[in-house]
């Protein structure tokens, strides 16, 4: 027996008239254009415009203007006259610093967490997808971790993780150092995923809620039992979701700086001087602002490549669905 | 196009902006200034660290001291606090480029020569120091991280936090003992017939990042290695890397130390004093007394000045410095921006007048900076005497605008090292090469000087 695949079990799209292609169609022979096409009132953007320029790019030109400049505590008061470096904070940053090893520690255990997290968060949206007594609770309860303010999360897996703390006695590992030491890395794994877990949980439940109730119908008349319903069915519709979370929480691990700083402090401990303690670390104890500012382009460049191959890929995508602007 | 002109145009404006305030505050008026100042209708801005343990109390102060300074001068005061030096610096940091801010900040006095290296703090000249009251009120101790030399002094002592050992009375009672030597070997002995089955020696904070590199600092001192002296640095010196051998030494070798403690702050190395466990606390401050006025310990302490007699020695070689505890406490700075740097003068001689000293005292437990406040205090039921006696024998830290990064490199020093402390592999070797990283730190910080 063959089963149909999600494509496959989505008639009433396929059935759909192809709006965006009759709308196209009828003004390339000249008709009436949509209203989206036509006199756009493009102004209604201004403010969002203007809140973009305030916020993302005048910071971000500054912070790239800093990276090339020599600033610091010494040149701080006079910033306008500080002189140009070109690209020697770079350079300096990638050859004298620990900068490449920080953004390994940073990728690997931001990818680690990510994988960790999946399994975790589709298993619990497909076990809360069902109607039960006490479903709600449930859902709500497997809320908490990620509702938590990242600071108490911290400072809760530290008395945890401490010489003669619980998880030395669960395990009977007295004396063991989670928060020093190679286990340290292993235990910021740990913290993140306990943390974001619920996320991946979030997206999952959202993508499980789009499943249309006839498609479980139609599998079930063909004979699917649970397992090949979700390999088939329900798999392909939380892929595009769960993917998007993957994405958003990976980039998310990348730039959690509260996490690691609660949890080790600093100087931190080197298995766990990720990117963003590292850049605090120059800019605020060392007071190498230039220096730190070029740190921090080098890990906006890092979490612009995933970003836009996904949104390369999710370009690709909409263009094929109906409606969608070509 | 049009939009990258706009963008340029814009981006023009706002550093003009900032760079024309930026002179406005730096060509601020500074003339002549009778005591008597009129601030009617004015309002001082002032950025201090906020007691979160105490913050009603805090606030209580300030309205009294803000009382007293309308009463004084007719100016107001807005008062700031913050949480963290992190919040501190970014205040700082954004008030010096914009040129606006709080006229008046309170600063670690370990901050200070990196505040005095950024040139943004005015520097005290006669009419300054006259307008608070004096240099001669306050502790000459205190004034010891004020600046580079008398003539370059950019703060002024608020409030004195000098570090001393707590011990347990009754314990040392019970081993035959009276009181903490005044030798780290010394103490040392006393730590191993202290441990018991009941409690150890002493409750060392390995893991905090404030505590460890003091300890080695004043080991360092005491030994005659300054650490850093202008341009040169000496963490590598064979003094130092001995202190670091004592300093863990005390957990691997002579077991004097709970070995739970290498993943200890201050605060859990203070419970553990305060549940009875240990029987005596090095680098405590005055400000654990509240704690352990509540706890199992409270009226069986008492507080001793920690040794001067540096590891391996049993008396302080000739070039050895007594330091029985850094500079430890708030400074005020004046903004080099500020608009009323006088009016701010006149703050501080408020602030450090003998009345609101001792209210300060009173109110937030903190010890006060001045003679006479020190003289009037009243009775209380802790002997005072060795926080007094430390805040007088303080040694200022290495007036250099590097030591933030020099503490940071001692500091990492130690954090580093506790796997290795904690499985008991942490040798000479390993800790001379740790030291040597740190040197090298150090030595890139400190070319880094400039002016």
């Amino acid at each position: 027996m063959s089963i149909s695949t999600g494509k496959r079990l989505r008639p009433q799209l396929d059935d759909q008239p192809d709006v965006a292609s009759a709308t196209s169609k009828a003004t390339l022979n000249g008709g009436r254009r949509g209203v989206t096409q036509r006199n756009r009132p493009l102004w209604l953007l201004a403010p969002g415009g203007m809140m973009m320029l305030l916020i993302i790019v005048i910071p971000l030109l500054i912070g790239l203007y800093i990276a090339l400049i020599d600033l610091d505590q010494y040149t701080l008061r006079q910033w306008m006259a500080t002189p140009f470096v070109g690209l020697a904070n770079f350079i300096e940053a990638i050859t004298e610093t620990s900068l490449l090893k920080a953004i390994w520690l940073s990728v690997s255990y931001s990818v680690l967490s990510t994988l960790l997290t999946v399994p975790l968060g589709v298993a619990a949206a497909a076990a809360t997808q069902n109607h039960f007594r006490g479903r709600g609770i449930v859902r709500s309860l497997f809320l908490i971790p990620y509702v938590m303010p990242a600071f108490v999360v911290a400072t809760v897996w530290q008395t945890i993780f401490q010489p003669d703390g619980i998880l030395n006695q669960v395990l009977n590992t007295q004396g063991t150092l989670w928060l020093n030491g190679p286990n340290s890395y292993w235990a910021l794994v740990i913290a993140q995923v306990w943390s974001a877990w619920p996320f991946i949980y979030l997206m999952s439940l959202a993508g499980l809620q789009s499943v249309d109730h006839e498609v479980h119908e139609a599998a079930a008349l063909d004979g699917a039992m649970w397992w090949k319903k979700l390999r088939y069915v329900v798999f392909p519709y939380l892929r595009g979701p769960v993917a998007l979370a993957c994405l958003i929480g990976t980039l998310h691990h990348i730039n959690n700086f509260t996490l690691p700083f609660v949890l080790f402090g600093v100087p931190t401990p080197i298995d766990v001087e990720v990117l963003p303690i590292l850049t605090y670390v120059t800019a605020f104890q060392s007071l190498r602002f230039g220096l730190s500012a070029a740190m921090a382009i080098v890990s906006l460049v890092l979490i612009m490549i995933p970003l836009f191959i996904y949104l390369r890929a999710v370009k690709l995508d909409t263009t094929e669905e109906p409606g969608g602007t070509k | 196009m049009k939009s990258v002109r706009s963008l340029a145009a814009l981006l023009a404006v706002a550093a003009a902006s900032v760079s024309l305030s930026g002179c406005g505050g730096g060509t601020a008026p500074q003339g002549p200034v009778s005591t008597a100042i009129d601030g009617k209708g004015q309002t001082l801005n002032a950025y201090l660290p906020a007691d979160s343990v105490n913050s009603e109390a805090q606030k209580a102060w300030f309205a009294e001291v803000g009382a007293k300074f309308k009463e004084e001068t007719g100016a107001e005061v807005h008062w700031e606090t913050f949480a963290s030096a992190n919040e501190e610096l970014t205040k700082i940091q954004t008030s010096v480029v914009s040129g606006q801010g709080p006229d008046l900040y309170g600063i670690g006095t370990s901050f200070t020569p990196t505040a005095y290296s950024t040139g943004a703090f005015v520097k005290l000249d006669d009419t300054l120091w006259s307008t608070m009251g004096g240099r001669d009120k306050f502790v000459p101790a205190q004034l010891g991280i004020s600046g580079p030399n008398e003539d370059n002094q950019i703060a002024v002592p608020l409030a004195t936090d000098p570090f001393v050992i707590a011990y347990n009375t009754e314990l040392f009672q019970a081993a035959g003992m009276d009181k903490p030597a005044n030798s780290w070997d010394g103490l040392v002995e006393q730590a191993k017939k202290l441990t018991t089955d009941t409690a150890y020696g002493m409750a060392i904070p390995y893991k905090d990042n404030f505590a460890p590199w003091k300890f080695i600092w004043g080991m360092s001192a005491q030994a005659g290695n300054p650490l850093v002296d202008g341009k040169s640095v000496s963490l590598d010196d064979s003094s130092t890397v001995e202190a670091y051998e004592t300093f863990f030494g005390w957990l691997s070798n002579d077991k004097v130390v709970d070995p739970a403690s290498v993943g200890w702050n201050f605060s859990q190395a203070t419970a553990e004093f305060a549940s009875g466990k240990a029987a005596m606390l090095p680098m405590a401050s005055s400000r654990i007394i509240p704690t352990l006025e509540k706890s199992a310990v409270a009226g069986k302490v008492k507080f001793a000045l920690l040794p001067t007699t540096p590891p391996g020695e049993t008396s302080r070689p000739s070039d050895g410095v007594e330091a029985a505890s850094i500079i430890g406490g708030t400074n005020l700075v004046i903004a080099d921006y500020s608009q009323q740097k006088h009016l701010a003068a006149a703050l501080i001689k408020v602030m450090t007048g003998e009345e609101a000293q001792l209210s300060q005292y009173t109110k937030l437990g903190i010890l006060p900076s001045t003679k006479a406040a020190q003289d009037a205090l009243p009775a209380s039921n802790y002997d005072y005497k060795p926080f007094l006696e430390a805040a007088s024998k303080s040694k200022a830290t290495p007036f250099t605008a590097a030591w933030s990064d020099v503490q940071l490199a001692m500091t990492n020093v130690v954090v580093q090292s506790l796997p290795e402390l904690s499985s008991g592999t942490l040798d000479r070797a390993k800790i001379k090469q740790r030291v040597e990283e740190a040197q090298k730190s150090a030595e890139s910080a400190v070319e880094r000087i400039k002016g």
